[in-house]
């Protein structure tokens, strides 16, 4: 409890907005008694990035499904722009968008008609425009008739993330979206999370892997065990300094 | 109301209960008459009817405790319909083995259509599928919830099955016929008949409260060692 | 509105998918077929009339069918997490229930009139002078059959043991849908009077205004995770 670190978890973010875009409060959620998460707090501003590392078993899968709203937190709040949300407020689904490593899509339909189902369901009119614009964007325009299980794992990963953008949502929840990813799907997702934060949405991305998704980042969290060791913004924080944290506490834990 | 509590109004209500099964045993072996027309056997009614009656009231608590459960996510309400659940299916089983031996000496048949028998059967297959889902889950949470889902649609499906059940009897008469509307009971066989529900109402609710502090117990007990070892592991 | 929407546009996409797999219709289409082959050598005909029996045997056939394809109904949806992708959706979960509900039922008409079919044409069967009391007593127990076997396999898949739950979970509720059904067919196929299937009809739509409405209710604690 004396680690500095710690004690910057409790500060407001500096550049944020008055009213934080997302915010957790005390988050706790317990799977038969054991605690996945276990009591975690952050604030993040309008078009800011927090990249989430920890090691496999830290419960940033289930804070991350807290955040989208598919898991009911044990003990405490969401907030999305000041504003506690529950589990089923569909406003709440509206306004966020989640990528994870499975893609959500069906390999019987085209391309297109994958991203016309999701933007049925989320109430979108202009699916007309949208849809081949949205393909475009990830370079499969001459694919949007192909069945989705003919295209390769690249194209499905970059149809994937089109899909989850599709309602321009203004938090985007990524779930180690880097995951198995080819060069060019690499590629376009580091261009999709540079144009986020041009477009002024929140993110949280949430991985294993150090090297991954820090550059991009406004503020950097270690999760380990279900809680935040360390949360801190990311220009105050030393590459090296961090990495050797970061060993220490999966150490020290292992 | 405190753990200690219950568990005490639990054990002394059991007690009770076993006392009450004692004398139910002397009255309907020494003291109650003999029915004139359905002989000796007639003498397994006294338990046969209250674990029936046992049978269907537990099922009304698991299916108002799983829809408040899945309305208010308390866990206390789980665990009262899980105790429910347990014992009204120990009081169905009976309920099942003492009618088909009731039907063998009576009516000539182990098992016999008549709808409050199969009307039995479903719902102790609606009990074994609550337990069924309970367990069948990785995550414990969602098997209580399906639980819940069981009940709840079992409960709403049971005066259905029951209308149609005694649609289908009214269709193909039995050739032996009980009949509920028949002469009025004998007073001693009355009286006989209250001990036996009275006492098997004691017993079930004595073994609700036993088996509900036993999981409260349960519980906290995993909680401690998931807790301890989350400890361990830090 | 917006209701109506996503109840159309889920139930839209799965018969599209179903168009173009066909999976589920061919498998339960050849199981019915072949039970009408097993059926007439299940039979001794010279001591019975396969016509009388065969009311049940077709209800028989129905909901075994009718397992085996709507079973299946979430596993389609397992691959790559489509249905996490659909439960992220803005959208009333119970219309969601009720839009995979209502492609069951399409589904699962298909496969019905194919049974009527081909027992009529096996067994010489007639179906009696009413053909459309016929279909909505049909039509009735299907939807209460595919209410409750679509919620039950939102709750199967979701299990360790998978699809050999949902017998036991669905069949002792399907008895008040086998006794209408099979009586109120029965009696239509021997030309009685419509007064004796008046009471079934009103008792199947009971059954299933009951289990669509329980689904309906109870779908968003089965899906949550």
């Amino acid at each position: 409890m004396s680690d500095p670190a710690l004690s910057a978890a409790r500060e407001p973010d500096p550049f944020g907005s008055p009213t934080p875009a997302l915010e957790a409060r005390g988050l706790v959620r317990e799977f038969a008694g054991f605690p996945a998460v276990d009591g975690i707090d952050f604030q993040l501003g309008v078009g800011r990035l927090l990249t989430v590392v920890g090691p496999n078993g830290a419960g940033k899968t289930t804070l991350l499904r807290i955040l989208a709203g598919g898991l009911r937190p044990t003990k405490g709040h969401v907030l999305l722009d000041g504003k506690a949300v529950d589990v089923g407020d569909r406003e709440w689904r509206r306004r966020i968008g989640v990528v994870s490593h499975q893609g959500f899509l069906y390999g019987q339909l085209t391309a297109a008609e994958n991203l016309e189902f999701y933007g049925r369901l989320f109430g979108l009119s202009d699916l007309a425009e949208r849809v081949p614009e949205r393909l475009a964007a990830v370079g499969l325009e001459d694919r949007s008739r192909s069945v989705v299980r003919t295209l390769s794992r690249g194209m499905r990963q970059r149809l994937a993330l089109a899909r989850a953008l599709l309602h321009d949502p203004e938090v985007v929840l990524l779930d180690e979206p880097y995951t198995g990813l080819d060069a060019h799907a690499a590629a376009v997702l580091n261009g999709v999370l540079a144009s986020l934060k041009d477009g002024c949405r929140t993110v949280v991305l949430v991985t294993h892997n150090l090297g991954q998704g820090l550059e991009l980042a406004d503020r950097v969290a270690i999760q380990v065990g279900g809680r935040f060791r360390w949360i801190d913004d990311r220009d105050r924080v030393d590459g090296a300094t961090f990495e050797a944290f970061y060993r220490n506490v999966v150490e020290e834990r292992a | 109301m405190p753990r200690d509590r219950l568990q005490r109004t639990g054990v002394a209500l059991a007690a009770l209960g076993t006392l009450g099964a004692v004398l139910l045993l002397w009255m309907v072996f020494f003291w109650v008459p003999t029915e004139r027309t359905l002989g000796i056997a007639q003498r397994i009614f006294y338990v046969h009817v209250p674990s029936a009656w046992i049978a269907f009231f537990a099922f009304g608590i698991v299916a108002l405790c799983s829809g408040v459960y899945l309305w208010l996510r308390d866990e206390r309400l789980d665990m009262a319909a899980l105790a429910a659940a347990e014992g009204g299916m120990v009081f169905c089983t009976i309920m099942l083995l003492t009618g088909p031996l009731w039907a063998r000496v009576s009516w000539g048949t182990w098992w016999t259509w008549e709808p409050r028998l199969v009307l039995t059967l479903l719902l102790w297959f609606v009990y074994f599928s609550y337990f069924l889902v309970r367990n069948a889950t990785e995550n414990p949470d969602q098997g209580k919830r399906f639980a819940a889902v069981v009940g709840i649609v079992g409960v709403l499906d049971i005066p259905l099955i029951h209308v149609s059940v005694t649609w289908m009897r009214s269709l193909h008469p039995q050739p032996v016929v009980l009949r509920s509307d028949g002469p009025a009971l004998d007073p001693d066989m009355l009286i006989t008949l209250m001990v036996g529900l009275a006492t098997a109402t004691t017993l079930f609710l004595g073994l609700f409260l036993m088996r509900y502090t036993v999981e409260c117990l349960k519980r906290e007990v995993d909680q401690r060692r998931t807790g301890a070892q989350a400890a361990q592991g830090a | 509105m917006d209701y109506l929407r996503v109840i159309w546009t889920v139930a839209r996409k799965d018969l599209l998918i179903e168009m173009r797999t066909r999976e589920r219709i061919a498998a339960m289409g050849a199981f019915v077929v072949l039970v009408g082959v097993l059926f007439n050598y299940s039979i001794d005909t010279a001591i019975v009339r396969p016509q009388e029996i065969a009311p049940g045997i077709i209800w028989m056939t129905i909901i075994l069918g009718g397992l085996l394809g709507i079973g299946r109904t979430f596993h389609l949806e397992e691959e790559d997490g489509a249905f996490s992708g659909v439960l992220q959706a803005p959208i009333p979960l119970d219309a969601l229930y009720l839009g995979k509900t209502a492609a069951n039922l399409v589904i699962l008409c298909l496969v019905t009139v194919l049974i009527f079919l081909v027992f009529g044409v096996f067994f010489g069967l007639s179906f009696g002078s009413h053909p459309f009391v016929l279909l909505a007593v049909v039509f009735l127990a299907l939807l209460g059959f595919v209410g409750l076997t679509t919620l039950f396999s939102a709750m199967s898949a979701r299990t360790t043991m998978g699809e050999s739950l949902l017998p036991v979970l669905v069949f002792p509720l399907l008895v008040p849908m086998v006794i209408f059904g099979v009586s109120a067919t029965s009696r239509l196929f021997a030309g009685r009077p419509l007064s004796e299937v008046a009471g079934s009809v009103r008792m199947l739509g009971a059954f299933a205004i009951l289990s669509v409405g329980a689904g309906a209710m109870l779908f968003r604690h089965v899906v949550e995770e």
